[in-house]
């Protein structure tokens, strides 16, 4: 029981998930910015928007629905951390595990993005409305790519279980035999956590902030952590399926940083795409390319 | 009556944009009509940053007013101090010593050069481009320490005097000067390099808010969104200031008229003007830097001055009485005639096009404010746009005889005298 | 076709300096043109109002205590002059030059914004007139 309440507060999921969330995006923020030649923010500055949305005052709009408006964070943000359960998380085995628990957390990750949405066509506001259109666009877009390339190390391992994935994998990179998943993989990360140059959903040079354009204080504060906890699930997940498999700590966590700065690099090298560029982008590309890597995998197990 | 509402608001889906939004870095409004993502309407409203300038010309001597008129702009302040300091100098029919001019316009490509790379950081920013962003203004700032090492400022740079400059260029600036030139223009190599190859940012660019020659000629941009559409309009080359004669430039152009064009003619034109500073800085001429006598009162009469801003043409029309104050300083700005484009080339496209296509024109907003105040005795009732245009028909009808307004020809014919009763103000 | 123009750049940006300037923590010498704080000699000066006059931001106020004697004192305001040096321009005699050094002059009080240029006594006769009065006169 003590055990159970220590894993669901503390590790691995609850707080410390919150604070490498934020040690995440602080390291993206500070690599994206190096990339640019800026300085780029110190390690707290995380830390300190979290204190300052929380201690904010938390404006709900005028004629939404409240409920659905306050509730809408806590479920993405609930979402986020359910999911850190079944992920093997720096490279430790998943605190918990049953069979099919892969597609479970590939949709326990969209929550957040489905919870954007709602809460931007809730808002009403002209810019929120946008945003939540095209955020929800772009799930679409995305969402069947991303599991499709999560998929070929689960063929591989020929099962549907995280833990009997990485362990299926032992050791191997697939990295190199399944190229073209690693990249789909990653990049649809990068859809997901709505990254430049995937940004449309929230371009401030067009629709301010998108679908959380009326969203302040504690609200704004869990939907940021939600994200922040997600990229390192995503980070994770791609990094045990395609780098190797389970492995101790340290080497894990290089891995993991090792892919963050390659989103980073790629973040940095790319003007914003339009939504329905995005969405030409992955239905053309990504989800043919993925097609054709199953083929071959199939192809491979026959021959 | 609720989803009747709803159902209107389905048809007409108006985006605001402005006048505070992340888009714009100045205050202005427009309202896109869009359905799903396509724009199928615009409209613009100016006049949020309205400070009265040029009513308060009438309240300032002819030196106070050239550091006033020259924070008219902030980007390209020197300009508008050339344009006056060129204007009162006909007034008063003296000229500049031709160090004074060539350093004018020396400082005013330098002010260019700033200008455009600030505009390409802006533009990149706006189709979410960080890193060009970024890198733009990173390498501005050799030209802002340039200037700021010539000038003793980064922004109002002050380097004009009536009948002359302030500053003169010391051989070791010169070669600071040239230093900067060179790794400036290795960058800017790179980047119309990267605005022209880049696969991800020409999607952004290429075939979007294409305006045709003949469009541009009629909706009456200026400048270099002119200059992209293939119309030659360039005051420099047009009708020579400054020491335009001495140290020409050649016009860039291109034909293709969209978004890509304009990057390439900001960029290329970033050439010629740092083709012309080293010209200038090898052929300095000598003498004075500024005029022994400089009269306090400016003889009475009407003066025209045109010059090129970094946005295109930018026009001044100054009215002495005789005294140490103008009677009247009216300013037009490039962006003013550029704003008209922007509505007609966003309809039919996306939204995500909309702020691209806006800062095609390099929009700048505080410089276009206008309010214009027409008194007839005691009447002070709101007049419609009708009766406005009736008024204005009548007026030239009556000094001009007829066929007095209408005319295509782009030369600057002096303007007829504004009887006091009809114009009182129309002011920045 | 390139698929990425800047990866250069980014790539040497990582084992780079950031451009960006450390201040405050780093000054960097201004060049020697930067127009700062305004600084009046009264020794050479006739009284003659030209840098006062035209002024753009009426900043200057010359107060003449005695023409004959050469007793002046000038009131500048730090926080209306607009650092154009149209008044060093307009001084015949050198009195006036803008120190490249003095630019950070931001204060939390009004009171650092008047300065009082002149001989001591004059300064403090000056001084001893406006106690009590408004020390801003209409400008
Ligand atoms: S620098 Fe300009 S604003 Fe300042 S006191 Fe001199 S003339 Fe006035
Ligand atoms: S212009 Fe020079 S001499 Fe004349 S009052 Fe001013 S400081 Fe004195």
């Amino acid at each position: 029981m003590i055990s159970d309440l220590t894993t669901l507060l503390f590790f691995p999921g609850g707080l410390s998930m919150l604070l490498a969330g934020m040690a995440f995006t602080w390291l993206d923020r500070k690599l994206l910015a190096r990339l640019q030649n800026r300085l780029g923010p110190r390690w707290f500055q995380p830390l300190a928007d979290m204190v300052k949305l929380l201690a904010k005052e938390e404006v709900v709009p005028a004629g939404v629905n409240r409920l659905l408006f306050v509730g809408l964070p806590v479920v993405a943000l609930a979402g986020a951390l359910t999911a850190v359960l079944y992920i093997p998380l720096w490279g430790l085995p998943p605190a918990a595990s049953f069979p099919g628990d892969l597609v479970v957390t590939v949709y326990l990750l969209s929550l957040l993005t489905l919870c954007t949405g709602l809460a931007g066509a809730n808002s009403g506001g002209r810019f929120s409305l946008l945003g939540a259109t095209r955020t929800l666009t772009q799930l679409f877009a995305y969402e069947a790519p991303f599991l499709m390339a999560l998929m070929g190390p689960a063929l591989v391992a020929g099962s549907w279980q995280i833990a009997l994935i990485t362990a299926g994998i032992n050791g191997r990179w697939l990295l190199f035999t399944q190229p073209i998943g690693f990249l789909v993989a990653l990049i649809g990360l990068m859809g997901k956590l709505e990254m430049p140059p995937f940004d449309a959903p929230e371009a401030e040079t067009e629709i301010v902030a998108g679908a959380l354009t009326e969203y302040s204080g504690r609200g704004l504060a869990l939907f940021y952590l939600g994200r922040s906890v997600e990229m390192v699930l995503g980070l994770t997940l791609v990094a045990a399926f395609y780098l190797g498999g389970l492995s101790n700590p340290v080497a894990f966590l290089l891995k993991t940083l090792g892919l963050l700065l390659f989103i980073a690099i790629v973040q940095s090298l790319m003007a914003r795409l339009r939504i329905d560029q995005t969405v030409g982008l992955w239905w053309r590309y990504g989800a043919l390319l993925v097609l054709l890597q199953w083929l071959v995998l199939w192809g491979g197990r026959w021959l | 009556m609720h989803t009747n509402e709803h159902t209107q608001k389905a048809e007409t889906f108006i985006v605001p944009i402005g006048p505070q939004h992340p888009a714009l870095r100045e205050p202005g409004h427009f309202e896109f009509t869009i359905e799903g993502e396509i724009v199928t309407a615009a409209s613009v409203r100016l006049g949020y940053a309205h400070r009265g300038i040029e009513k308060g010309t009438e309240s300032r001597n002819w030196v106070q007013n050239l550091y006033m008129l020259e924070r008219i702009c902030g980007i390209c302040s020197h300009i508008h101090a050339t344009a006056y300091c060129l204007g009162v100098e006909q007034l008063a029919g003296v000229e500049a010593p031709p160090r004074a001019q060539a350093i004018r316009e020396m400082v005013a490509e330098l002010e260019r050069t700033h200008s455009h790379l600030l505009w390409l950081g802006e533009a990149a920013h706006e189709a979410g481009f960080e890193t060009l962003f970024m890198y733009a203004w990173r390498d501005r700032e050799t030209v802002m320490d340039i200037l700021e090492a010539l000038t003793g400022n980064r922004v109002n740079y002050s380097a004009n005097l009536l009948g002359g400059v302030k500053y003169d260029v010391t051989g070791e600036q010169a070669s600071k000067i040239e230093q900067g030139l060179d790794y400036l223009e290795e960058r800017t190599r790179h980047y119309l390099d990267v605005v022209t190859s880049d696969p991800v940012f020409i999607q952004r660019t290429r075939g979007i808010g294409v305006m045709t020659a003949v469009q541009a000629d009629r909706l009456g941009v200026v400048g270099p969104t002119a200059r992209a559409s293939g119309v030659v309009r360039d005051v420099r080359v047009e009708a020579p200031y400054a020491a335009y004669t001495a140290f020409p430039i050649t016009p860039v152009l291109a034909q293709a008229g969209d978004l890509e064009a304009r990057f390439v003619v900001r960029l290329r034109e970033l050439f010629e003007s740092y083709g012309v500073i080293r010209r200038i800085l090898a052929n300095l001429p000598p003498g004075e830097l500024v005029l022994k006598r400089m009269p306090r009162r400016i003889k009475a009469g009407e003066a025209i001055s045109r010059v090129e801003a970094p946005r295109g043409e930018l026009f001044y029309f100054i009215r002495s009485n005789g005294s140490d104050t103008p009677d009247r300083v009216k300013v037009r700005t490039p962006t003013l005639c550029n704003m008209a484009s922007v509505l007609t080339l966003t309809v039919g496209r996306h939204l995500a096009d909309v702020p691209m296509i806006l800062v095609g024109i390099d929009p700048c907003f505080s410089c276009n404010d206008r309010g214009l105040v027409l008194k007839r005795g005691a009447d002070h009732e709101h007049w419609t746009w009708d009766r406005l245009r009736q008024i204005g028909l009548d007026y030239y009808a009556g000094e001009r005889g007829s066929g007095g307004v209408g005319g295509t020809s782009i030369s600057p014919a002096p303007l007829p005298p504004c009887p006091p009763a009809l114009l009182t103000g129309m002011h920045v | 076709m390139k698929i990425v123009t800047m990866l250069k750049d980014v790539v040497r940006s990582l084992v780079k300096r950031p451009f960006t300037r450390p201040y405050p923590r780093e000054k960097q010498p201004a060049p020697e043109r930067l127009r700062g704080k305004l600084h009046y000699n009264p020794e050479k000066c006739t009284g003659c109002c030209l840098c006062s006059m035209e002024c753009p931001a009426n900043a200057l106020e010359l107060i003449t205590l005695d023409k004959k004697e050469k007793r002046f004192v000038m009131r500048y305001h730090l926080d209306r002059c607009t650092y154009c040096a149209q008044c060093v321009q307009n001084c015949r005699f050198g009195c006036l030059e803008m120190s490249p050094a003095e630019w950070e002059l931001a204060a939390a009080s009004k009171e650092p914004f008047t300065i009082y240029y002149g001989n001591e006594e004059d300064v403090a006769t000056v001084l001893a007139k406006h106690t009590g009065t408004d020390a801003e006169p209409p400008g």
